[in-house]
């Protein structure tokens, strides 16, 4: 799994909002070519954070970071960075800002100095790829929930980045679409990371999982996420399981499946 | 707050309009291509605002909250608030294409206005003095909005003073509510999110 | 709810270059505005009429907008009259309704439900994407049709929060009065509306500069007058010209 290059490395990340507890901790992480890494945590452990540094929309507050084999500190770095890696954000609603589908698709390609026609059949190819082509003159606003990621998915595909950062891309989508995202996500060539709370999801899209845990990512700790089948009295009401380590750790798992 | 199409006379509506233009090529020349998302979404919102009906006695009055966007916005507050009264022209065709530039004044000038009055006493010490400059911002921008609307009025039409009163009487009540409301609402942002009032980086200068 | 009940249709006016109905609409407004002779203003008011007939729009949702137009009208008829001085039409009781006023009062009535109604035929017939396309195409500077589609993309999603932010009120009992309790729950609403607003721009501006935003606004969509427009352009400034042709005429 880590026969390809490196892609991205954060080296000793930490990084903590203005005021508050830190949030990442001298964080080290490896994405390499091929990789298609899982991230699954509680809310709060830092994991958009992680994307927005990679990003350059956050600057870390020590730690080195190093992208395509460059160290990424400038803005002026970035530009680069956010030409190769797309990011998919977690709301639609903030990734989509134009007001018709094609217009937000071809964003991207236009701010890469794409001629206007150009930008247009990108665009276009980009819908037709994801199943979307008929939808260039919808409103952003007016689509459904499930539209809006692929739409917004769309408009990251649409740069041609070489990774990708997808920020829980499987969250309040029907079953259908989940599906079809899936399938979608499958397909691709590009590297990614993943955020996702749902482990359905993250197993069916990812060959790695990690986790989080105060401010790292446990690389030590490969997830590997699996199901038992076992029957106890009132087994049918909800229960809950603790392996000996936890009760050892007097701690909660550190996931349970629902 | 807006005054309807073909009431005002040609020398007022391309008055309004001339000092529309001007505003609003300051405000855009102080917007940094970085904020056109937050000026937007700004806009957005006190067009939002400008939807809801707080009872009043029997009645109910709209806010119009433009002192507000001005604390929030300075000169940005013209382009915004155009922004905003073009919307609604195009969606419930509430004033039109001539009475824009009047109607962009009347709303945008006195927000302007409010900026420089009293966001500098936002962040003053005692609690009473940033209450008293919030509400006067809030019934201030209110007042002179109508005084506005009165002059173009006036401009037009001498006899029209009438209805000139009317209006600034009308809008009495809606002064003191937006006072309150403006009052509360910046007591509420310097609570939850000071750095969204530009006076906030500048407070330890003062 | 915020709705555009007039922008989508299939109408000769729907399909005609909103550029050009743009430029019509403006200058139509402004001859309008500024003419005064009666038959110059019942003539606008027949063409406007022609203009809603060529969109076949909705005439309910029409009437609701004349009737907001007209309500403040009304008012007008009501004060005006009655605060003039000058030659009295008529008396009631002691009051004398001035002939000067009536004559304002009627011109301002004919003025406002033209532009109203040449305005939904003309303008509130495109969506505002477009509307903000052919501004920009008209030379209205980048950056203010970029803020103007900002604000329309956002206007939605905003008005979403606001009802959210209101039902949570709502479903813990909150009944508006008038008292300092309701202003202030109005208040924090605003205040938060704002807050989330500032908040979601953040994420927007995020957004453009992942996507490698350049301080640069694109417009991809282009018109074409076409014939239609042509003839459209031609048959409206004839119209224009004898509105104030007769204005001229009747004035001098």
């Amino acid at each position: 799994m880590t026969a390809g290059k490196t892609l991205i490395s954060l080296i000793g990340v930490s990084f903590s909002y203005p005021g508050g507890q830190p949030v990442l901790r001298n964080l080290d992480f490896n994405l390499n070519s091929g990789d298609r890494v899982g991230i699954i945590a509680p809310n709060g452990s830092g994991k958009t954070t992680l994307f927005h540094l990679i990003m350059g929309l956050l600057k870390p507050l020590s730690g080195r970071i190093e992208i395509f084999g460059k160290a990424v500190r400038e803005e002026n770095d970035f530009a680069e960075v956010r030409r190769r890696i797309g990011l998919l954000f977690q709301d639609a609603d903030d990734q989509l800002f134009s007001p018709t589908v094609l217009e937000d698709v071809a964003f991207g390609p236009l701010n890469l100095g794409k001629p206007k026609d150009e930008a247009i059949a990108i665009a276009r190819r980009t819908l037709t790829f994801l199943g979307l082509s008929g939808f260039e003159d919808r409103i952003t606003f007016k689509l459904s929930g499930g539209e809006k990621r692929l739409v917004s998915l769309a408009t990251v595909l649409a740069m041609e980045p070489e990774v990708l950062l997808l920020d829980e891309p499987g969250n309040g989508l029907d079953v259908r679409t989940r599906a079809a995202l899936v399938e979608i996500l499958r397909g691709l060539d590009q590297s990614y990371i993943l955020i996702s709370h749902e482990l359905d999801f993250i197993t069916a899209t990812t060959n790695t999982v990690y986790t989080m845990q105060n401010g790292k990512i446990r690389t030590d700790q490969e997830l590997s996420v699996h199901q038992h089948v076992h029957a106890h009295p009132i087994g049918s009401c909800p229960h809950e399981h603790c392996t000996p380590e936890d009760a050892h750790r007097a701690e909660p798992p550190l996931i349970t499946e629902k | 707050m807006h005054i309807s199409e073909g009431v005002l006379s040609g020398p007022v509506l391309l008055s309004g309009a001339a000092l529309a233009a001007a505003g609003t090529a300051i405000g855009l020349k102080k917007l940094d291509y970085d904020q056109i998302a937050k000026a937007g979404m700004l806009s957005g919102a006190f067009f939002v605002a400008s939807l809801i009906h707080v009872p009043l006695g029997p009645m109910s009055v709209h806010l119009i909250m433009n002192g507000l966007v001005g604390l929030l916005l300075g000169w940005a507050a013209f382009p915004a608030i155009l922004v905003a009264l073009a919307l609604q022209a195009v969606f419930f065709q509430f004033g039109g294409i001539t009475a824009l530039g009047v109607n962009t004044t009347l709303m945008a000038l006195p927000a302007v206005f409010c900026y420089f009055a009293f966001s500098p006493l936002l962040f003053h010490r005692r609690p009473l003095v940033v209450l008293a400059a919030a509400f006067g911002c809030g019934f201030l921008s209110v007042f002179l909005s109508g005084v506005i609307a009165s002059m173009a009025l006036m401009f037009t039409e001498e006899n029209f003073w009438s209805v000139a009163a009317m209006v600034v009487a009308a809008h009495v009540p809606i002064m003191i509510i937006e006072g309150i409301v403006t009052a509360l609402c910046v007591v509420f942002l310097k609570k939850v999110q000071p750095s969204m009032l530009p006076a906030y980086s500048r407070k330890d200068g003062l | 709810m915020i709705s555009e009940p007039f922008a989508l249709g299939n109408s000769p006016l729907h399909r005609c270059d909103p550029r050009i109905r743009l430029v019509s609409a403006a200058v139509y407004s402004f001859v309008v505005a500024l003419s005064h002779e009666f038959q110059a203003l019942a003539a606008a008011l027949v063409l406007s009429m022609v203009l809603l007939s060529l969109a076949r729009l909705q005439v309910r949702e029409i009437f609701k907008r004349l009737a907001v137009v007209n309500g403040l009208v009304v008012l007008l008829w009501l004060v005006i009259p009655f605060t003039f001085p000058g030659e009295a039409l008529f008396r009631i009781g002691p009051l004398h309704a001035s002939r000067q006023a009536i004559v304002l009062a009627a011109q301002i009535t004919l003025k406002s439900n033209a532009i109203l109604l040449a305005f939904i035929a003309l303008v509130a017939t495109m969506p505002l994407a477009t509307l903000g396309h052919a501004l920009n195409q008209l030379r209205v500077p980048d950056k203010i049709v970029h803020l103007l589609l900002m604000t329309y993309r956002y206007v939605f999603v905003l008005d979403q929060e606001y009802q959210r932010l209101m039902r949570a009120v709502k479903i813990r009992g909150f009944q508006p009065a008038t008292n300092l309790h309701t202003y202030r729950t109005y208040a924090y609403v605003v205040g938060m509306l704002f807050v989330r607003a500032a908040e979601r721009a953040e994420r927007v501006q995020q957004a453009m500069l992942c996507r490698g935003f350049k301080r640069k606004f694109y417009c991809l969509q282009e018109f074409k007058a076409g014939r239609g427009g042509v003839i459209f352009s031609l048959l409206m400034s004839a119209a224009l010209l004898g509105i104030v042709a007769i204005e001229l005429r009747t004035a001098l």
